[in-house]
């Protein structure tokens, strides 16, 4: 910890006094009915009293962690996250956080089911709402371009829902998430074309799904493997994409806010790990299981 | 020029791709507007088209940017 100079003592002292009589102050002042003729103005006064006192607590914060900081002045982002040394393989950081993550959801899917799921009741509310009408959309949505109902694939998509969101939200713990690596990401996308071929092939046999290809002519033939190629590759390239330029904003936030970055990153991350996330891995499951789909069509 | 110098212009050229992905962006995003000024019951399938439309189109200037990144740190020294 460096000693600091008296200024930046006095800074220090100062602005976490005139945070705390801010909001002391604020408490102080009793919000009357709403009706009453001076409640817009008294409830103006509280607000300011508020943002100050937060901006004053949020300076202090920002003061004091800056005594501990190291000096980092490089900013530094790999595109390949950092690897560590595991029972003698040499695994990267993406694949452990996707183990925390697993270990999460399969200990929060074990609570479920032994405590919550025997109290479930003939008219739901609470968490067995929620928990059912998630379940109830992907079914219904994979029902829908599949064809028929696949329970089977739903539940992976639903797994596959929840892996990816517990992967955007570990990176408000400061875990580097598991999407943005490039071998993750594609990693997705090749199951995703394991299972187009896999039910294609069920769909139509090895013949049918090659006849396919050549739909309207054999001439298109190879352009249309090469587009059946691009397939996972495009996926895979789109939610690395996305999810490694969101971390890129989101770090360098943090390298210019410094000591600073107290409260901001969180408001950034209700964007940059929440809805951004959200769109991106809804896409990649809504694309999926369009190809999935589009496999096992009965031609028109 | 330098090695790295030659790599930075590159990279630059890449993520021009984000030109199209725009431009397009914003005419579909003008396109649904008037759909959904059109017939406002609608509201919801034309929204869910939009998402979707938009985050296809994106890819393709997500394509400039990761080939922009690849290059930066693959090509190095």
């Amino acid at each position: 910890m460096q000693t600091p100079s008296v200024g930046k003592l006095i800074a220090i002292v100062l602005s976490l006094l005139v945070g705390v009589a801010a909001l002391v102050l604020r408490a102080r002042i009793a919000l009357p009915a709403k009706d009453d003729a001076a409640y817009a103005s008294i409830k103006k006064k509280r607000k300011r009293f508020m943002t100050l006192g937060v901006l004053s607590l949020w300076l202090f914060s920002g003061l004091l962690l800056g005594l501990f900081r190291t000096e980092s002045s490089k900013f530094e982002v790999s595109i390949s996250p950092t690897r560590m040394e595991l029972f003698g393989f040499s695994v990267s950081s993406s694949v452990v956080v996707a183990w925390i993550v697993m270990a999460g959801l399969i200990l929060f899917a074990l609570i479920v089911r032994i405590f919550v799921l025997p109290r479930f009741r003939e008219t739901p509310h609470g968490l067995q709402l929620v928990l059912e009408t998630a379940v109830g959309a992907v079914s219904d949505f994979t029902k829908d371009k599949f064809g028929r109902s696949n329970e089977g694939l739903a539940a992976y998509f639903f797994a596959l829902a929840a892996l990816f969101l517990g992967s955007a939200f570990v990176e408000l713990f400061g875990l580097r998430p598991p999407t943005t690596d490039l071998t993750m990401t594609f990693s997705y996308a090749l199951v995703t074309f394991v299972l187009i071929n896999y039910y294609g092939i069920r769909a139509k046999g090895i013949g049918g799904r090659v006849q396919a290809l050549m739909k309207p002519n054999a001439v298109i033939f190879p352009f249309k493997l090469l587009s059946d190629i691009a397939v996972p590759i495009s996926l895979a390239c789109r939610l690395f994409g996305n999810m490694l330029g969101g971390m890129i904003v989101v770090e360098l936030v943090y390298y210019a806010l410094g000591a600073f970055s107290v409260g901001l990153p969180a408001v950034l991350g209700l964007y940059f790990n929440a809805f951004h996330p959200l769109i991106q891995f809804f896409i990649f499951i809504n694309l999926s299981l369009t190809f999935i789909g589009e496999a096992v069509e009965e031609p028109a | 020029m330098t090695d790295i110098g030659l790599i930075a212009i590159g990279a630059g050229l890449a993520v021009l791709t984000g030109a199209g992905a725009g431009l397009g962006m914003g005419i579909a995003t003008g396109k649904a507007v008037e759909a959904v000024a059109r017939q406002p019951e609608a509201n919801g399938k034309i929204n869910a088209l939009l998402i979707l439309g938009l985050a296809l189109t994106e890819s393709t200037a997500i394509y400039g940017f990761v080939t922009a990144l690849v290059m930066i740190f693959t090509m190095g020294k």
